[in-house]
C-alpha cells in the first residue's frame, strides 16, 4: 500500500466547511454587536465564535493556507480574551473582527477558485494584536450550585447570573451512559443535543465512578438552564437523576410548585415538530458538483426519452399499433418528472439562507455612507435551487447596493421630509405559481427622478417600464447619473440580464418620486430543466423559454405591412425585410424577422409569430415553424470567450444536435443597434 | 482488527487524519466529535489507540486524558493528542496530563503515521 497520502483531495470539503464556518463567525459577531448596543452579554456565541476560528486555523494549517491560518490566529487571541472577560467584546473589536473574517472568506474563495490566495494582511493583524477586548464586567455572582463551586467559567457564571436574574430555574442533571442506552440511541451526545433544545446547557462535565468491576464508570454532571418541568427533563435526559439547584423565587412553595410543573409562564415540553427537527434531522452535506453530475444523468435520461418518443412516432406513421408502448413511455414521463422533482428538492436552498450576507453588505455601506439603514429580510420559508441561488445573488446585491448608495437619503434630509431618519431597505420573497419565486427589493429613499433621466437618455420616458428600459440599456452612463440626482443605474444591465437572460426571469421598476423604489424580480425557482418552445427558422431548430412568450399568432400577408429593409452587411436585394409592423387586436407590434436577424433567412415564408413583452411593450418574432412545448435540460453557455448575443444556452430535443436556445430580448436589442449604427 | 478512535470535533479533520492513517492498512476507525462523546465512548468499549484534539466545546482534551488515566482499565491505553496550539508549554501540559505523544497541527500525512505506528500495540516503526 503506498505510503503517500495527498490532502488535496481534502480542497472541496475544505472551502465548503471553511464557508460555512466563516458565515456562522459573522453571524456570531452580528449577535454580540446587538448585545452590545443591549449593554448585555452573550458568552456562549462567543465561546461559538472562538470556536468557529480555531477550527478555521486547523484545517487551513492543514491545506497548508498560511494566511488564513495567521488571520484566525490572530482573531482567535482576541476571542480568546473576551471569552475570558465573560464575553465582552467591544465594539470596536467586533469591527476588526469582522474585517479579519471578511479577509479569511476573501482568501478562502480564492483556494476554491485555485486563485493565487493574498498574503498575510500583516496590517490587519497588528491591528488585531494591538486591540484588548475589554476588561472582565464586575458583576457579583449571586448564586453558585453548591459543588460547582470553582469549575466554572466567567462567562458559564454570568449565565447562570442571568438565569437568576430572570428567575429561570437552574437544573442539576446526571447522565449515565451504558451499553444498553447506545443501542437505543441516546449516547451523551443525544441527551447534550436535546437538552439544549428545551434549556441552556452551561456546561458538562464528566465523573469517573469509583468501585472495581463497574463497566461503564463514567457518569456526565450537567447544568441545565430551563423552564421546562422536572419530568420533562428527566425523559429528555433518560435519568432521573434531576435536581433544582438555584431558582429565585419568592417562596419555598413557589420553588415546589416550579419543580413539580416547570416555571408558571413555561413554554413546558417544546411542541412535537419543535422536538422532531431538533432530534429528528437528519443531514448530510453533499457536494454541489455531486448534485450536478445526479442532475447531468437525469438530462441524459431526458434526451433518450425524447428520442424514444421519436421513435414511436416514426413506428407509429408506419402503421404499428403503438398504444401499449405510449402508455409506457407516459409513465416513464410521470416517474422522470419525480425523479426531477426529488433532485431539485435536493438542490434547494433556503432563501432565507442566501439573503444573508446583505446584513453584512448593508452594515458596511451604512457605514461607509454614514447614513443610518436597517436591512429587514422577509424570506419565511421559500426555497429555491442552489444554482439560481448562485447567480442571483448577485444581482440582488446590485440592487441592495444601489438603495443604499444612491436611493437613502441624508438624515437631515429625511428628516425634514418627513421620514424616519433611519432609511428601511426591505428585500422581500414570496413563492408565486408555477414554480416561480418573487423578490421584491424596496427602499423607502428618494425615488427615482423620471425627468432627469429622461433628460440624460434624451428622450421622453412616461412610465416605470420605459424608465427601466433605459437604466438597463448597456450603453446608459452609470457615472454621470450615479452622481446627480437622480442617482441610480449602476450596473442595472447585469440585473436585467440575470432576471432575464439567464434565468427566463422578468424584472419590474415601481418608484414614486420622494417616497422609494420598489424592483421585483420574479425568476424561476430552477434553471436545470426549463419549459421551452421550440420552433424552426431555415433548417435550423431553436428554443426559447415558455415563460417569456405571451402568445402565439398565425401571420397572414393581410395583418402584416412591410416596413423598412434593415441595414444589412452585406446583404444585396433583400428577400424578406428584417422588420414590419403587425397588427392584433388593434395595436400595431413590430415584426422581427427571427431569420434575418440571424441570417439564415431561408426566403421561406414565416407562418407564425410568437410575441413577447419587452419592457411592458408587446414585439413579435417571426418563426417558419412551431415544433412544440417541452421540457428541456439547458447547459448555459458560460465560457466568455463564446459568448454570442441572443444565445443563452444549448439544449438537446433527442434528434442528437445542439439546439440554440436564444434570447428574443437580446436580439431585439441586436437589431436596434444595427439600426442606429 | 485495531480499533483507533478518532476524536476532533471537526468531521473534515477527522476524515483528513483517517485518510492519513490509510496506509495502516487492516484497522477500524471510529468517530467521536467532542470529548464528552469520546469519554463515553472509552467507557463503554476498548480501543486500542486515541487520537485526540485538545480544543473542543465543553470538554476538552485534557479533560479526556485525566478522565482515561483515572480508570485502571484505561490507564494504559496510548493517546496521540494532536493540536494546532504547538507551543512547548502546551506539549509539557499535554505530557503533564498523560498523553503518550504530541503532534502539532499542521502535520505532514507521514509525521501522524508515524506517530501512531510507534504508539500502536503490536506495531513497530518502519524504518
Amino acid at each position: 500500500m503506498s505510503e503517500r497520502v495527498d490532502l488535496q483531495e481534502f480542497v472541496g470539503a475544505f472551502v465548503a466547511e471553511a464557508e460555512e464556518l466563516a458565515a456562522a463567525a459573522n453571524l456570531s459577531l452580528l449577535e454580540i454587536e446587538v448585545a452590545n448596543t443591549e449593554g448585555t452579554t452573550r458568552p456562549r456565541i462567543v465561546r461559538d465564535l472562538f470556536r468557529a476560528l480555531h477550527t478555521i486555523k486547523g484545517l487551513a494549517g492543514m491545506m497548508g493556507v498560511e494566511p488564513i491560518v495567521e488571520i484566525a490566529h490572530a482573531l482567535e487571541t482576541l476571542i480568546r480574551s473576551a471569552d475570558r472577560a465573560g464575553g465582552l467584546l467591544s465594539p470596536k473589536a467586533v469591527e476588526i473582527a469582522l474585517q479579519g473574517i471578511g479577509e479569511i472568506s476573501e482568501r478562502v474563495q480564492a483556494v476554491a477558485e485555485r486563485r493565487q490566495v493574498a498574503g498575510i494582511p500583516v496590517q490587519l493583524i497588528a491591528t488585531i494584536a494591538s486591540i484588548d477586548a475589554e476588561p472582565a464586567a464586575t458583576r457579583l455572582i449571586k448564586k453558585i450550585p453548591s459543588g460547582w463551586e470553582g469549575r466554572l467559567t466567567v462567562g458559564e457564571l454570568q449565565q447562570l447570573d442571568h438565569a437568576h436574574d430572570t428567575a429561570i430555574p437552574v437544573w442539576a442533571v446526571t447522565f449515565m451512559p451504558s451499553a444498553s442506552n447506545v443501542t437505543r440511541g441516546i449516547t451523551i451526545a443525544s441527551v447534550r443535543r436535546d437538552l439544549a433544545a428545551i434549556g441552556e446547557l452551561v456546561r458538562v462535565f464528566p465523573r469517573a465512578l469509583a468501585g472495581p468491576g463497574d463497566a461503564t464508570g463514567v457518569a456526565f454532571d450537567m447544568l441545565l438552564i430551563s423552564k421546562a418541568s422536572r419530568d420533562v427533563i428527566a425523559a429528555t435526559a433518560a435519568t432521573e437523576l434531576v435536581d433544582i439547584v438555584a431558582v429565585v423565587a419568592h417562596s419555598a412553595a413557589a420553588v415546589a410548585e416550579i419543580a413539580a410543573s416547570g416555571a408558571p409562564d413555561a413554554p413546558g415540553a417544546p411542541d412535537r415538530d419543535d422536538h422532531v427537527t431538533a432530534i429528528g434531522r437528519a443531514v448530510v452535506r453533499v457536494d454541489l458538483s455531486r448534485l450536478d453530475e445526479l442532475q447531468e444523468q437525469l438530462s441524459l435520461l431526458i434526451v433518450s426519452r425524447f428520442r424514444l418518443e421519436h421513435e414511436i412516432a416514426a413506428i407509429a406513421k408506419l402503421g404499428h399499433d403503438v398504444r401499449r408502448l405510449r402508455e409506457i413511455a407516459q409513465l416513464q414521463g410521470r416517474q422522470l418528472r419525480d425523479l426531477r422533482r426529488a433532485i431539485l428538492r435536493a438542490r434547494m436552498v433556503r432563501v432565507a439562507d442566501v439573503l444573508e450576507p446583505l446584513n453584512l453588505l448593508v452594515r458596511g455601506l451604512a457605514r461607509s455612507t454614514r447614513r443610518p439603514v436597517q436591512l429587514v429580510l422577509e424570506a419565511g420559508d421559500t426555497e429555491l435551487d442552489k444554482a439560481v441561488a448562485d447567480r442571483l445573488l448577485p444581482a440582488l446585491i446590485h440592487l441592495v447596493r444601489n438603495a443604499v448608495d444612491h436611493a437613502i437619503e441624508a438624515p437631515e434630509e429625511r428628516a425634514a421630509a418627513g421620514k424616519p431618519t433611519t432609511g428601511t431597505v426591505r428585500v422581500s420573497c414570496v413563492a408565486v405559481a408555477a414554480n416561480h419565486i418573487e423578490l421584491v427589493v424596496r427602499d423607502d429613499g428618494q425615488g427615482i427622478d423620471r425627468d432627469a433621466i429622461a433628460r440624460r437618455a434624451k428622450r421622453p420616458i412616461a412610465s416605470d417600464a420605459e424608465l427601466l428600459e433605459v437604466l438597463t440599456r448597456p450603453g446608459f452612463s452609470t457615472r454621470e447619473v450615479a452622481t446627480t440626482t437622480s442617482g441610480r443605474g449602476l450596473g442595472m444591465d447585469i440585473v436585467q440580464r440575470v432576471a432575464v437572460a439567464e434565468l427566463g426571469g422578468e424584472l419590474a421598476l415601481q418608484t414614486t418620486l420622494g417616497a422609494g423604489t420598489a424592483f421585483t424580480l420574479r425568476v424561476p425557482i430552477t434553471i436545470a430543466v426549463m419549459d421551452v418552445f421550440s420552433f424552426q427558422c431555415g433548417a435550423q431548430c431553436f428554443v426559447v423559454p415558455a415563460s417569456l412568450v405571451e402568445e402565439i399568432f398565425e401571420v397572414s400577408a393581410e395583418t402584416v405591412s412591410v416596413g423598412p429593409s434593415p441595414p444589412r452587411p452585406g446583404a444585396g436585394a433583400s428577400t424578406n425585410s428584417a422588420v414590419s409592423l403587425f397588427e392584433h387586436r388593434g395595436q400595431a407590434i413590430p415584426l422581427l424577422s427571427l431569420g434575418a436577424l440571424l441570417e439564415i433567412d431561408s426566403g421561406a415564408r414565416a407562418r407564425k409569430a410568437l410575441v413577447i413583452r419587452r419592457n411592458g411593450q408587446p414585439m413579435a418574432f417571426s418563426v417558419d415553424r412551431m415544433i412544440g412545448r417541452q421540457e428541456v435540460v439547458v447547459r448555459s453557455i458560460d465560457d466568455p470567450l463564446v459568448t454570442v448575443p441572443g444565445i443563452t444556452g444549448t439544449t438537446d430535443l433527442g434528434d442528437g444536435r445542439p439546439t440554440l436556445m436564444l434570447d428574443l430580448n437580446e436580439l431585439a436589442s441586436v437589431y436596434r443597434d444595427r439600426v442606429a449604427s | 482488527m485495531k480499533r483507533l478512535l478518532i476524536v476532533d470535533d471537526s468531521k473534515l479533520m477527522r476524515d483528513m487524519v483517517a485518510a492519513c492513517l490509510r496506509p495502516l492498512g487492516e484497522v477500524a476507525f471510529e468517530f467521536a466529535a467532542t470529548g464528552l462523546e469520546a469519554i463515553e465512548r472509552l467507557a463503554l468499549a476498548g480501543f486500542d489507540l486515541v487520537i485526540l484534539d485538545i480544543n473542543m466545546p465543553d470538554v476538552g482534551g485534557l479533560e479526556v486524558i485525566e478522565f482515561v488515566r483515572a480508570q485502571d482499565r484505561l490507564r494504559t491505553l496510548p493517546i496521540v493528542v494532536v493540536t494546532t496550539r504547538g507551543d512547548d508549554a502546551s506539549r509539557a501540559r499535554v505530557i503533564d496530563a498523560g498523553a503518550s505523544g504530541f503532534l502539532a497541527k499542521p502535520f505532514a500525512p507521514a509525521e501522524i503515521l508515524e506517530a501512531v505506528r510507534r504508539f500502536l500495540p503490536g506495531k513497530q516503526p518502519t524504518a
